[in-house]
């Protein structure tokens, strides 16, 4: 399976799929922050390896990416990517109280933000699975503030070693004054694409 | 930079040639590593930005591509020998290879950030280009700018101050 031969058909089902998983993670985001969290329409975005720290906002902007492993019967990557002003505000709703200033993260910081990307990802992983019939777990969630070139390039190690292009289902969510909000990547690996195709059907068109 | 020459912008498993005063940059360089090599009479260089160590493990590749340490090397020399510089000239210097999240996970890939840069090493001894200095390793991004004009690589952190090697 070659990522450009997706068909449309595929890539529908892509979207709908990720926009349920992403529906479970929005609304545990929701109860952790006491605010209604909104989505927008999941997109499916294929794209050349070299391109994708520009769909990050360009690859000098400052984010917290949050990563994952898909464990279980499906293999993949999860990157969440919060833009630096976001991730603070997101703190300061979990913690009450006076945050870093564009320091370092403290470690309790550090420790909440995972805690987000673990609710996140456990409560996407989770609706995926029982709509796909599959055992998806995530694996422990580990944090990086930086550039998001150099935060998203281990990412890509899977993807690019077995082709040029990479596959980002990418779903944006936001709380209604936009003081929180972010993006959630499910990155599956090619054998795993072709298991989620397979599990909903659509795998030979 | 008062006289900085025209700025070329490298992007990820890219690479370019740039003669003084030219500037080659990079952004955000994690695991991946940027490779500068320079002949310093002809005053003219390139830079790589690479994301996987060696082509060697993956069984089909359809073109030659910077994506890979070893490969990109192997390119970049070819490219400057072409343009007129002689490869007994060259010299290189090195930055990034980061592993960007926490240890636990650092042999999860065999620590791929680590990977990149014996990758390297082993290319320029393999071509006998000297290794002159490099910035790799810790858990932060880089982006880096190579001077044509003086073969000197400026490296830009966001918790640290900037390193010239």
């Amino acid at each position: 399976m070659r990522i450009a031969d997706l068909n449309e058909t595929q890539l529908d089902a892509l979207r709908e799929v990720s926009n349920i998983g992403m529906g479970h993670a929005a609304t545990a985001l929701s109860q952790m922050l006491g605010k209604t969290v909104n989505l927008r329409v999941p997109q499916v975005l294929v794209t050349d390896i070299s391109k994708v720290p520009e769909l990050l906002g360009g690859a000098e902007k400052m984010v917290v990416g949050i990563y994952l492993q898909i464990l279980g019967s499906a293999r993949g990557n999860i990157l969440m990517i919060f833009p630096r002003e976001n991730a603070i505000r997101i703190l300061e709703k979990l913690l009450s109280r006076e945050n870093s200033r564009g320091g370092l993260l403290s470690e309790l910081e550090v420790s909440a933000l995972k805690e987000v990307g673990n609710i996140l990802a456990s409560a996407y992983l989770n609706a995926l699975g029982t709509m796909l019939k599959m055992t998806l777990i995530p694996s422990v969630p580990v944090l990086s503030f930086d550039m998001a070139g150099a935060v998203v390039d281990y990412v890509l190690v899977d993807l690019a070693e077995v082709g040029d292009q990479s596959l980002m289902v990418e779903t944006e969510f936001f709380e209604d004054d936009e003081q929180v909000k972010g993006h959630f990547f499910l990155l599956p690996d090619t054998p795993s694409l072709q298991i989620i195709l397979e599990a909903i059907g659509v795998l030979h068109g | 930079m008062s006289c900085m020459g025209e700025v070329t912008i490298i992007g990820l498993s890219e690479y370019g040639l740039a003669a003084a005063p030219g500037v080659l940059l990079t952004y955000g360089l994690g695991s991946c590593i940027g490779i500068a090599l320079y002949d310093p009479e002809l005053r003219r260089g390139s830079l790589a930005h690479t994301l996987l160590p060696t082509a060697h493990d993956v069984a089909a590749i359809a073109v030659k591509t910077a994506k890979f340490t070893d490969l990109a090397i192997d390119i970049m020399v070819e490219e400057l020998v072409k343009s007129g510089c002689a490869k007994g000239r060259l010299v290189a210097k090195l930055a990034g290879g980061a592993s960007m999240f926490d240890t636990e996970y650092r042999s999860f890939r065999g620590n791929i950030g680590q990977r990149n840069v014996d990758s390297a090493r082993k290319s320029l001894a393999g071509h006998g280009i000297p290794l002159l200095a490099e910035d790799t390793g810790g858990d932060y991004g880089r982006t880096v700018e190579f001077h044509a004009s003086s073969g000197l690589m400026i490296i830009k952190s966001i918790q640290k101050p900037n390193k010239t090697i």
